[in-house]
């Protein structure tokens, strides 16, 4: 049974600040919700590696949101940024220009269409490297900064602008969301966590426990958004609770490769959660697509019944 | 050729309503085009979108710098020198703006044109539609009468652009309904082309960049962020109720923009000059000490430096 150490109750979230407001991300961001939480922990000796993305506006010249540093790369470059990085700063320290205690943490931001798609072969090349840096793609499912395209974290049967309801394909996106927790973890990075922000101290707790690892701590955080999934920007929490409740978005992480589920739902029917949401209105009105549904409750349950039968 | 500019804050549907006004001149037998501003648009940040039509082929393209008529979603926008409403308008550019002042109480500090428009659009939204966004078909209604448009084609223009985001039947039926009688609610203007003078618009400063050889936009300020003001993006603020309060931290904790300290006494105070509005504190708080209150235009509502 996994337990929480550092982080038992809600009071000792820290208060302290890391990312400030003022920034033109959208009301009810959930991927800054996330980012904010995260930051209570990695405080502000941080450079951020940031993927072109909707986290571009969070240090738009000339405002910045963060007291520590933040460098911009391209959506495909960002893992390679935070070698560059790592690398100065450990030359900088081995030539004693830098005192040890003023090293700082590397942290990449990268949307879903960075790390799912444009970032994968630079991401594939850190962990292979084992370079020591946190990545924490806020997982909106889509590219959200330019209007909502598909991406390849896009769920089946989400509308996005580029796979509307056709003839085709009327329950919209037709392919699979791709898993790329399996895929960082078949390269056995030490730590890898999926968080949502619904549940705070599951996230703490997550970025706490990292801090111990040197090498590659990969951090998948549910975004929940209200622009491009079309609800309204308060029920940015209750999206989130539904995607976990269902069994949709697992909350686990992996040691070294070992998978352990740190919450187990009682799984909701994915109709909650879907019901919530614009772009899965196409499934219930006008007329309800019952095999889109029961296809998607059917590989939630297939997953769950895996972890079941792993866990026994 | 007419052209109409529409300013409002991302979410409100000021690019729907562009496109709504656009296909609307289409169906009635113009050349139409319009398109919004791309760029990082963001829900509650000022966005515009621009709309072109007329019996001849339409050559000028981009956005529109000398309008005949503006349409403004949100009245705070007048005052955000970021939005630029009134770039180029002249004397006689017709201004609606929504918002339940009258056109005198906005001229009060404001330099506006001679034919200044003013409905609440928003609360008519509130009350028929129980939304607190997306006006688009609304103001598209508005936009489309005040050139003179007739309903019919409008009626069309919302249908189809309401499908094409995926709104439901009965949903369009009810902002159809509601978007009739904000058409109804103006006349349609005279539009007085070419010459005039120019209105001031509220300046606004662009940052003169160094060439590559000196470096990039590099920020070396920390957490200046602040320095921006984000309360103008909310419709609803969240309004502490005295006594009902538990202490219980979800609201500091679930705000994304962090906007919400906790007091010695563990309540919360919310950063007004920052809060967005979007309201997750109020859905979250388990004993409903926070609610929404819409935002009052004048008295104690945000305004812009």
């Amino acid at each position: 049974m996994w337990q929480r150490e550092t982080f038992k109750k809600i009071k000792q979230i820290p208060r302290e600040e890391h990312v400030l407001p003022g920034t033109a991300l959208c009301a009810g961001c959930g991927g800054l919700e996330a980012l904010r939480l995260a930051a209570k922990v990695l405080g502000d000796h941080v450079v951020y590696v940031n993927a072109a993305g909707c986290f571009t506006m969070l240090a738009a010249y000339p405002y910045t949101s963060f007291k520590g540093s933040w460098l911009y790369t391209t959506m495909g470059s960002a893992p390679a940024g935070a070698q560059g990085v790592r690398d100065a700063l450990d030359v900088l320290i081995a030539k004693g220009k830098l005192p040890k205690s003023e090293d700082v943490k590397v942290v990449v931001l990268g949307g879903d269409g960075s790390t799912y798609d444009m970032a994968l072969s630079s991401t594939s090349g850190a962990l292979h490297r084992k370079l020591d840096f946190y990545y924490i793609c806020y997982d909106n499912e889509a590219y959200g900064n330019t209007g909502m395209q598909l991406s390849p974290a896009t769920p089946y049967a989400a509308r996005t602008a580029t796979s509307p309801c056709s003839v085709q394909h009327p329950a919209a996106t037709a392919q699979e969301k791709k898993n790329i927790f399996e895929i960082w973890r078949a390269h056995r990075p030490p730590y890898i966590a999926t968080v949502a922000p619904r549940y705070p101290l599951d996230l703490e707790e997550k970025f706490a426990r990292a801090a111990a690892f040197t090498g590659p701590k990969m951090f998948l955080a549910l975004s929940a958004c209200p622009t491009g999934w079309v609800y309204d920007p308060g029920e940015t929490p209750e999206v989130a609770k539904l995607a976990v409740e269902t069994g949709l978005w697992p909350l686990k992480e992996a040691i070294n490769g070992v998978v352990t589920h740190t919450y187990i739902p009682k799984r909701k029917p994915v109709e909650a959660y879907l019901k919530l949401q614009g772009r899965f209105r196409h499934l219930f009105e006008p007329t309800v697509h019952t095999d889109a549904i029961r296809h998607i409750q059917e590989r939630v349950d297939a997953y769950w019944q895996q972890v079941t039968k792993e866990q026994a | 050729m007419v052209a109409v500019r529409f300013h409002g804050r991302g979410g409100q549907g000021a690019k729907t309503a562009s496109r709504i006004l656009g296909t609307a001149a289409f169906l009635s037998g113009y050349v139409a085009q319009d398109s919004p501003i791309y760029g990082a648009e963001r829900r509650g940040a000022p966005v515009a979108a621009f709309t072109r039509f007329g019996r001849e082929p339409i050559r000028e393209r981009g956005a529109i710098t000398h309008p005949d008529v503006v349409v403004v979603a949100d009245a705070s926008l007048l005052e955000d020198p970021g939005a630029r409403v009134l770039e180029g308008a002249r004397a006689q550019t017709v201004l609606f703006v929504n918002s339940s002042l009258s056109p005198d109480a906005l001229r009060a500090h404001l330099s506006l044109p001679e034919q200044v428009m003013t409905r609440d659009v928003t609360g008519i939204a509130l009350q028929q539609l129980g939304q607190r966004e997306a006006i688009s078909a609304l103001l598209g209604a508005v936009a489309a009468r005040l050139v003179g448009l007739e309903w019919e084609p409008v009626r069309q223009a919302i249908t189809r652009e309401l499908e094409d985001l995926a709104v439901a039947p009965p949903v369009i039926e009810k902002n159809l309904t509601v978007a009739k009688q904000c058409y109804d609610s103006v006349e349609p203007t005279g539009l007085h082309k070419g010459g005039g003078q120019v209105i001031s618009a509220a300046a606004l400063h662009n940052p003169i960049y160094e060439p590559p050889t000196k470096g990039t936009a590099r920020i070396s300020a920390a957490g200046n962020s602040v320095l921006r003001e984000t309360g103008g993006w909310r419709t609803f603020r969240p309004v502490l109720v005295a006594g009902k309060c538990n202490g219980c931290w979800l609201c500091f904790v679930y705000c994304p923009d962090g906007v919400i300290a906790m007091n010695q006494d563990d309540r919360p105070v919310v950063d007004y000059a920052h809060c967005k509005g979007c309201q997750i504190c109020v859905h979250e708080c388990p004993t409903h000490a926070l609610v929404a209150e819409r935002e009052q235009e004048g008295g104690e509502a945000w305004t812009a430096k």
